[in-house]
């Protein structure tokens, strides 16, 4: 068989099991009723995207890395105590192929709770806020779906990247009942130590003007919110950008997504052998 | 271990009785925080056959056919396979196999027969493994028994030239015990070289090939059940184990094996049982 037919086989099977996980859609509901109460709780539904943007955006930096912590800690170590991973072995399944199936399946969970919860609430803002939220396309300056929409694909590369963060943590320990905790240790080493990298750094005097930007690049959360920053929420007030560079945000979101996967799936390899 | 051992661990090699072997170890050696598992094993395991592997508990037998999968990388000596160049040159069927909750019998074996290039007729499978009824239902709502016999239809999936069982009667009741051996013994007359790690001394007496005793951390015997009666001039299988294996060792397995301990007490108790069979 061909490793494009394999993966296919294998996505396939993740997505269906994904659909037939009752927890999954319960975990939708409780984060899109979560997302809802914020928005209307903090006064963005009645206001337009951007004030919904800036209510949620802090909530959504704990909410994402939990969500993606609840959908990937057991993927990998439920399979490896099974002993599906090492039936899979026999076939021409190789740990990348295994690896990045499980990840798109997860990822494709994570994407339709996330995204779906937010989607949610872009139509409750159109439906409640001032009217000129309907406009599309013009000079910065004016609130828009658009704007919103940014917001929703750039909080889905961020929980996409901390779920790889997640499964490989996963990936190391032996057990699904020691995944949780190594699981949650990696999302606060990455999340909370990154930032205290950065912050320390900038009083430490080791990081300056320039490289701080780069810093707060590759830190996940920092990415994150530098992106929103300059991309969405920074529309508004046009010539106060220079919070973040989008470009090197992106590539960290980027890395911090690949690099884990090449790892996990490299660990997986030497767990079998 | 004799002189006719270590002949017979490398038995019919292809040389004596025309069967062709499909892996050969040599000098395989596996150790644990220094301390040694098994140390310089021998073996051919031949297409045709079917190979048994026993022993006390902690005597290697799992950490053996994990190494055969390459699951396991020996300290020292090498596993050769020299059969057929295939996607799959290895069925397996773990220890205690599991699989997803959320899908039914047919979709499971359905999943793993799309993973190999051979058309498999996965009614005629479930069916051989008797789990046709129970295709529709979940894996979740399955025994322990039912799981195994799902495992035993994956391990065999695409007809690969080796299959190696680690246990595959544990769980079962006796007469699904037998089935399974009897299944597997078929896939030996058809060819395939099965390699079972079993505590089920009856049925692979019955149904075994060629049995490799692992103790002590080597290949204590080996040979056909009844070149290993003759030889040890004993009643059955149980009684060569019992001269064969190290008596403190032995005393391990027996309180940790519930198969042994309880088929051997039947075996006691009940003068008209059969001591090659446990149904």
């Amino acid at each position: 068989m061909s490793p494009l037919a394999i993966m296919s086989t294998l996505i396939d099977r993740e997505l269906r099991t994904a659909a037939r996980t009752r927890s999954y859609y319960l975990l939708g509901l409780a984060v899109g009723a979560v997302l809802l109460g914020l928005t209307l709780g903090g006064g963005g539904a009645a206001t337009g995207y951007i004030p919904a943007v800036v209510d949620l955006l802090l909530p959504l930096e704990i909410l994402v890395p939990v969500v993606a912590v609840a959908i990937g800690y057991r993927a990998i170590p439920s399979d490896l105590d099974r002993g599906e991973v090492a039936m899979l072995d026999t076939y021409a399944v190789s740990p990348s192929a295994y690896v990045g199936a499980v990840y798109v399946g997860r990822a494709a969970v994570l994407s339709a709770i996330i995204g779906g919860a937010l989607v949610a609430v872009g139509v409750v803002v159109a439906v409640t806020a001032a009217p000129d939220t309907g406009v599309f396309a013009t000079q910065s300056g004016v609130d828009s779906p658009i704007l919103f929409g940014r917001f929703l694909v750039v909080t889905l590369l961020f929980g996409n990247a901390i779920l790889a963060v997640v499964v490989l943590a996963s990936v190391v320990v032996a057990t699904t009942r020691t995944a949780i905790v190594a699981v949650i240790a990696a999302v606060l080493a990455v999340v909370v130590g990154g930032e205290a990298a950065i912050l320390l750094g900038v009083l430490d005097g080791v990081l300056d003007e320039a490289t701080l930007q780069v810093a707060l690049g590759l830190i996940p959360n920092s990415a994150y919110r530098g992106i929103v920053f300059e991309t969405v929420v920074g529309v508004l007030s046009a010539g106060e950008s220079g919070y973040a560079s989008p470009l090197v945000s992106a590539v960290g979101l980027l890395l911090w997504t690949l690099v884990p996967l090449a790892a996990a799936a490299g660990l997986l390899r030497w767990r079998l052998r | 271990m004799t002189d006719a051992d270590d002949a017979e661990s490398r038995s019919a090699t292809g040389d004596s009785d025309g069967s062709t072997s499909v892996v050969t170890t040599t000098g395989l050696t596996k150790e644990y925080g220094g301390r040694p598992i098994f140390d310089g094993v021998d073996l051919d395991i031949n297409a045709g056959a079917m190979t048994a592997v026993i022993g006390p508990n902690g005597s290697g037998k799992t950490t053996l056919l994990k190494t055969l999968l390459g699951h396991v990388d020996p300290t020292a000596g090498t596993v050769t396979y020299t059969g057929p160049d295939v996607d799959r040159p290895m069925g397996y069927l773990p220890q205690e196999p599991a699989f997803r909750p959320q899908f039914t019998v047919s979709e499971t074996v359905e999943f793993y027969a799309s993973l190999v290039d051979a058309s498999v007729d996965t009614e005629g499978l479930l069916r051989e493994v008797n789990l046709y009824d129970a295709r529709t239902r979940r894996v979740s709502a399955l025994s322990g028994g039912m799981r195994r016999l799902l495992a035993v239809a994956q391990a065999v999936l695409g007809d690969p030239p080796v299959v190696c069982c680690d246990e595959p009667a544990s769980g079962l009741d006796p007469s699904m015990a037998r089935r399974v051996f009897e299944s597997l013994a078929g896939r030996a007359a058809d060819g395939m070289a099965v390699v079972v790690a079993s505590h089920t001394l009856s049925l692979v007496e019955t149904y075994a090939d060629h049995v490799v005793i692992l103790d002590a951390g080597g290949v204590a015997a080996a040979g056909s059940p009844a070149a290993l009666i003759e030889r040890y001039d004993a009643a059955d299988l149980w009684d060569v184990y019992a001269t064969v294996v190290d008596p403190a060792t032995a005393g391990v397995s027996r309180r940790g094996d519930d198969d042994d301990t309880a088929e051997r007490d039947a075996a006691a108790s009940d003068p008209t049982a059969d001591s090659g069979g446990d149904s």
